[in-house]
């Protein structure tokens, strides 16, 4: 994967394996996350990725809670808190007032790298005009989306990008309604690409699998310019109720399921990730039976979900990115 | 008033902590007293592993306003007359907040107080970690092991019900063992829990912690700053950028270390590691120290013994979790290693044992535990 | 006023301006880096001006059309954290939008300047002015100035600048103006030029809060209750401290642009030896200013009491002020639905203030021009009348239909 595009992005540093990556942590231990956690891995390895020349604003939510209680931060780089729905907003101020200064000489001429992070919460419903604000502007900017499919800093509730049928303290299960979270997950990186074509790239991802994929990609969308989004998928071994031990596990089942699909949209161009297009995919109930917050569902509820999944990768227009059924056809 | 202060870890006990001070409010009325409880606010949203704190409050004279104005001025209480911890590895030390330093588990205890602790230790064990105090106060042991489960999948081995049980013994004067065993019955209609709650009553073992036993607290009690004393801008300086190679080499937050979070600490054979470096990337908190030669030092005053590194870890037994109660500090497992291996890997054997505890992916539902019989013999010279 | 000849040199031009013209000339001339737009009336003449200047390279600035005004605030806001010189604005609902940012730009201690083109608050749909916009945000932590005419406004806006940066100080400013009348009507104003302006206006500097790689900063990290009141303190004293800034600037401002404000906060017109005293802010003090001197030479006497920071709010200067009157109405382009006395916003501030000065004057309200409604000479009289009237009600509504 990293081979293709090593011409392409021959100016991003690429890391050609987990041993070629960089040791110095600019985002460090010391930090209220919970134990386990795979968004405390999205900030580490943004960061590290980018490297020391970066700030970073991060909006409402629990990376922004749980990673700095004051006077204390793990933060080497400059770091600051922007509203719940203010991550795109903030990115783009910054960038503003960088170049602004730049160009007036009020300070040297350099590259800073500019990145907002967002929960899904933040970014994915309060925070979507302004991420679209952000997506249209000139400047070069990165808008991470740190996804953990909950309000993980409230006590785990609904968002527009929890799994359908998942436990939260919005959406408990009951004597009458098994089921209360009825919403299909909003498909907010390709919602974004699709609805800016200005912007050079866009990607999903994990943290940690495939291993330096996820670095990989900041470093592309930080080389492409303009701005660009990075959805991550986050395991949360709170809100989804499983041992911390095994984030991991979960990360790569999420992928290998198909239930969240892992790509980069370049330049208009789709690239696949992890291609589940006409393949075998790990059946979903493998993901989601590791998880408490589905310990309600019934077969009826896994076939569905397995359902709904089949109907992303085979039905789709893009398999897993568009989701226009096939043989759609424009009135005479 | 009785000041009941209970010390559970984040997440993973929250049900069962509100189960001990919700329940044990009820039971006081029921002997007519007046009772209720709230919990630390800035532990909430409670995180896993992290300590926290939830409170209950009793009186037989007292009204339940003036209870409260006497009980609850602030969100954090700063004496207790019965302090109960459901997970025995708190007595470490507890950090719940950053800035605060390490607090010792008894800080709060009162004079002829009471510490109950759910654990399979002997007192001697507990009271070798916890901060010695210049008078007596009691220490009461329930037998059971730490009960986890997560936000959804709760638990029901009945450490709520036996610790209410518990609390009738140590603290009578709170509710009497019949009470609490009346009140379990009706509530869950199961006599089986009433019973469990009177064998806890009759199980529990209380002794004297006398003045002065215990440790010299090693961990600062940091004071905080009045408004002048800190700059305007809600700001703080991040992290002075710093790494080298080697133990310790990566700059990290100095005002906050999670070590207190984790129950478990991984223990690694460094002669058998692959150097595929796994742990170090997967690791959520950056306490994988690389060197020179391409093995990680683990820095465990931040580790919060989450146990990713050991369930990445390719090599069977190189990086395996073990009870942090085991450990009497945060040395640096890399640079023992580095003086003798072999000495280093006996050592290491010696602490992980010939149990191995696999927990469940939904934390209530459990560990399994399989027998080693031998562990891996010491291998010589390093992998290259 | 015709430019004096010996300071034509501070001076480029006289030219006819609407208020928010005036305003958007003076973001101009301090040289900002951002401006961020989001449309509403009637605020929004100062972000048309301003595109242009950009249209015509008149202005090196970085110029965003946000999404909305919570993303348009957040933009200057974040903007401001990195050093950079950054204005915004809104009116009306529109502000109230941004309002979530506008509470973090003060405690975050940012010095963002924007207009507000006060309007009246949706529903039903209206245009016109009324206060409360501004007057929402009084006690969130922003320095708020009332400009009454184009020339103060551009004024206004350049001290502004000069209060909010200082490092003492590091407060968010709003400069408000009428909707509708001074946002619209054309003055001539003096234009200062850019280089008496940068001898004003020092080069904004954030100091070590500035968010850049040399200067590694966490901002605004999350705290428990050991911390807020602290802070709360902090930007307390930032905002008594505020006061003294103001007074240093206007002397300033006086000698270099030989301007006449007599008193930051306050205007007096016949206040000094007047039983019955007005007191207003914005557009409506233009007309009570001649009535008051139109009623003088008939002999009464009237004085008008013109606020024009709101806050920091001038308690002193208004005892000293009223200390000889025993009379003092005052004219409210606002409501505040049951407050004390049924009085409207303003008059809650100017009674408590009142309440430990040696002097008592009785105190009366009168809520007018609501909605852009005109407040007529003939109005402003029988307001001074009433307020000498010892029978007059607490409250009266002027200009309403019965």
């Amino acid at each position: 994967m990293v081979e293709e595009t090593v011409e392409e992005f021959k100016n991003a540093n690429l890391y050609k394996g987990v041993h070629a990556v960089a040791l110095e942590e600019f985002y460090t231990s010391g930090h209220r996350t919970c134990q386990g956690c795979e968004s405390a891995l999205v900030m580490r390895d943004f960061v590290k990725a980018s490297g020391p020349r970066t700030v970073v604003t991060g909006a409402t939510g629990c990376m922004y809670v749980a990673n700095t209680s004051y006077m204390t931060t793990p933060w080497i780089v400059p770091w600051m808190h922007t509203q719940l729905a203010a991550g795109g907003a903030s990115a783009v101020g910054m960038a503003a007032g960088l170049k602004a200064l730049m160009r007036k000489g009020k300070i040297p001429k350099e590259k800073i790298n500019v990145i907002n992070f967002s929960g899904d919460l933040g970014a994915g419903d309060e925070g979507l005009g302004g991420l679209s604000g952000a997506m249209q502007s000139p400047y070069d900017l990165l808008v991470i989306v740190y996804d953990n499919e909950s309000a993980a800093n409230t006590d785990i509730q609904a968002s527009g990008l929890t799994t359908w049928g998942a436990q939260t303290t919005f959406s408990p299960t009951g004597s009458v309604k098994r089921i209360m979270h009825e919403r299909w997950k909003k498909n907010l990186a390709a919602m974004m690409a699709i609805g800016h074509p200005n912007v050079k790239y866009v990607a999903t991802s994990c943290a940690t699998f495939p291993p330096t994929d996820y670095m990989n990609k900041v470093k592309k969308a930080l080389s492409i310019g303009g701005p660009t989004l990075i959805h991550t998928i986050d395991p949360c071994p709170k809100g989804w109720d499983y041992h911390p031990r095994y984030s991991h596990v979960l990360g790569e089942l999420a992928i290998k399921t198909g239930i969240f699909a892992d790509y980069e949209i370049v330049n208009g161009e789709v690239r696949y990730t992890y291609d589940l297009r006409n393949k075998k995919r790990t059946p979903v109930r493998e993901y989601l039976e590791k998880q408490g917050r589905f310990s309600h569902f019934e077969d009826e509820d896994y076939d569905y979900v397995q359902a709904k999944v089949d109907e992303m990768w085979d039905e789709w227009e893009l398999p897993g990115i568009l989701p226009i059924k096939s043989g759609l056809k424009v009135k005479k | 008033m009785i000041r009941l202060e209970v010390n559970y870890r984040g997440i993973f006990q929250k049900t069962l902590a509100y189960h001990i001070s919700g329940d044990i409010v009820y039971i006081a009325h029921k002997e007519g007293k007046t009772a209720f409880s709230n919990g630390r606010y800035s532990d909430d949203p409670q995180r896993n592993g992290i300590p926290c704190a939830n409170f209950a409050y009793f009186s037989k004279d007292l009204s339940e306003e003036d209870l409260e104005a006497e009980a609850s001025a602030s969100m954090d209480i700063k004496e207790a007359e019965v302090v109960i911890v459901v997970d025995d590895t708190m007595v470490k030390g507890l950090e719940p907040w950053g800035g605060y330093g390490i607090r010792p588990i008894n800080e709060k205890v009162v004079k002829n107080g009471v510490m109950l602790i759910v654990s399979n230790r002997k007192p001697a064990d507990l009271i070798a970690q916890m901060e010695k105090k210049n008078y007596d106060y009691r220490l009461a042991i329930m037998p059971g092991e730490a009960s986890f489960a997560g936000l959804w999948y709760f638990k029901d081995d009945m450490t709520d019900v036996r610790v209410l049980g518990a609390i009738a013994k140590v603290a009578p004067e709170i509710a009497s063992i019949d009470t609490v065993a009346d009140y379990v019955s009706t509530k869950y209609k199961s006599k089986e829990k009433a019973a469990a709650a009177r064998k806890a009553y009759d199980e529990v073992k209380v002794s004297t912690v006398k003045a002065g036993e215990g440790i010299v607290w090693p961990y600062p009690k940091p004071v905080l700053p009045g408004w002048k004393s800190f700059d305007d801008g809600v700001y703080v300086k991040g992290v002075k950028r710093g790494f080298q190679m080697g133990p310790r080499g990566q700059n990290r937050n100095p005002d906050f270390k999670r070590g207190t979070s984790k129950t478990q600490r991984p223990v690694v054979r460094f002669d058998i590691c692959t150097k595929c470096t796994l742990c170090w990337y997967d690791c959520p908190d950056e306490v994988f120290d690389p060197t020179t030669e391409g093995l990680y030092d683990v820095n465990y005053e931040y580790c919060t013994g989450c146990g990713r590194c050991a369930e990445v870890c390719p090599v069977e037994d190189c990086i395996v979790m073990v009870d942090e109660l085991k450990f009497e500090n945060q040395d640096s497992p890399y640079v023992l290693y580095k003086k003798d291996p072999e000495k280093y890997v006996k050592w290491a054997e010696e602490k992980k044992g010939h149990e191995r505890l696999m927990p469940s992916p939904v934390t209530g539902k459990g560990n399994t535990v399989t027998k080693v019989e031998a562990s891996k013999p010491f291998k010589k010279g390093v992998v290259k | 006023m015709a430019v004096k000849m010996e300071t034509k040199s501070v001076f480029d031009r006289e030219e006819l301006m609407t208020g928010t013209d005036a305003v958007a000339e003076a973001v101009k001339l301090v040289d900002v880096d951002v401006f961020a737009a989001y449309p509403i009336r009637p605020y929004t003449g100062v972000m048309d001006r301003l595109a242009k200047f950009i249209a015509n390279g008149e202005l090196d600035a970085e110029y965003i059309v946000a999404d909305g005004e919570h993303s348009q605030f957040e933009i200057g806001k974040h903007a401001s954290s990195v050093g950079a010189r950054a204005f915004v604005g809104s009116s009306g609902t529109g502000w109230l939008y941004a309002m979530e940012s506008i509470g973090v730009t003060a405690t975050d201690r940012l010095p963002l300047v924007a207009l507000v083109g006060n309007r009246a608050l949706d529903d039903p749909g209206a245009f016109g002015v009324e206060h409360n916009d501004a007057l929402l945000v009084r006690d969130l932590g922003w320095l708020i100035g009332w400009a009454s005419t184009a020339q103060e406004a551009l004024d206004t806006t350049l001290i502004a600048y000069r209060v909010a940066e200082d490092p003492t100080v590091r407060m968010p400013a709003a400069v408000a103006m009428d909707g509708g009348y001074l946002t619209h009507s054309q003055h001539m104003v003096r234009v200062p030029t850019k280089e008496a302006v940068r001898d004003f206006l020092p080069a904004y500097d954030l100091g070590n809060r500035r968010m850049h790689p040399d200067n590694p900063v966490s901002i605004a990290p999350q705290v428990n209750e050991d911390w807020v009141m602290e802070m709360r303190r902090q930007n307390y004293e930032a905002s008594k401290r505020s006061r003294k800034v103001l007074y240093s600037a206007y002397e300033e401002y006086n000698e270099v642009f030989h301007s006449e404000y007599d008193n930051p906060f306050i205007e007096e017109t016949n206040v000094e030896d007047a039983d019955t005293v007005l007191v207003g802010m914005g557009s409506a003090s233009v007309v009570a200013r001649s009535v008051a001197r139109e009623m003088r030479k008939e002999g009464k006497k009237v004085g008008f009491l013109k606020i024009r920071w709101y806050r920091p709010y001038p308690t002193d200067e208004i005892r000293k002020a009223l200390s000889n009157a025993s009379n003092v109405g005052i004219i409210e382009r606002n409501f505040a639905m049951g407050a004390p006395d049924g009085g409207a916003i303003t008059m809650q501030d100017l009674q408590s203030a009142l309440y430990d000065a040696k002097n008592h004057p009785r105190v009366v309200d009168f809520i007018a021009g609501l909605g852009g409604r005109e407040i007529s000479k003939t109005e402003v009289r029988k307001m001074y009348e009433m307020t000498a009237d010892k029978k007059s009600p607490k409250v009266s509504w002027i200009g309403l239909r019965e």
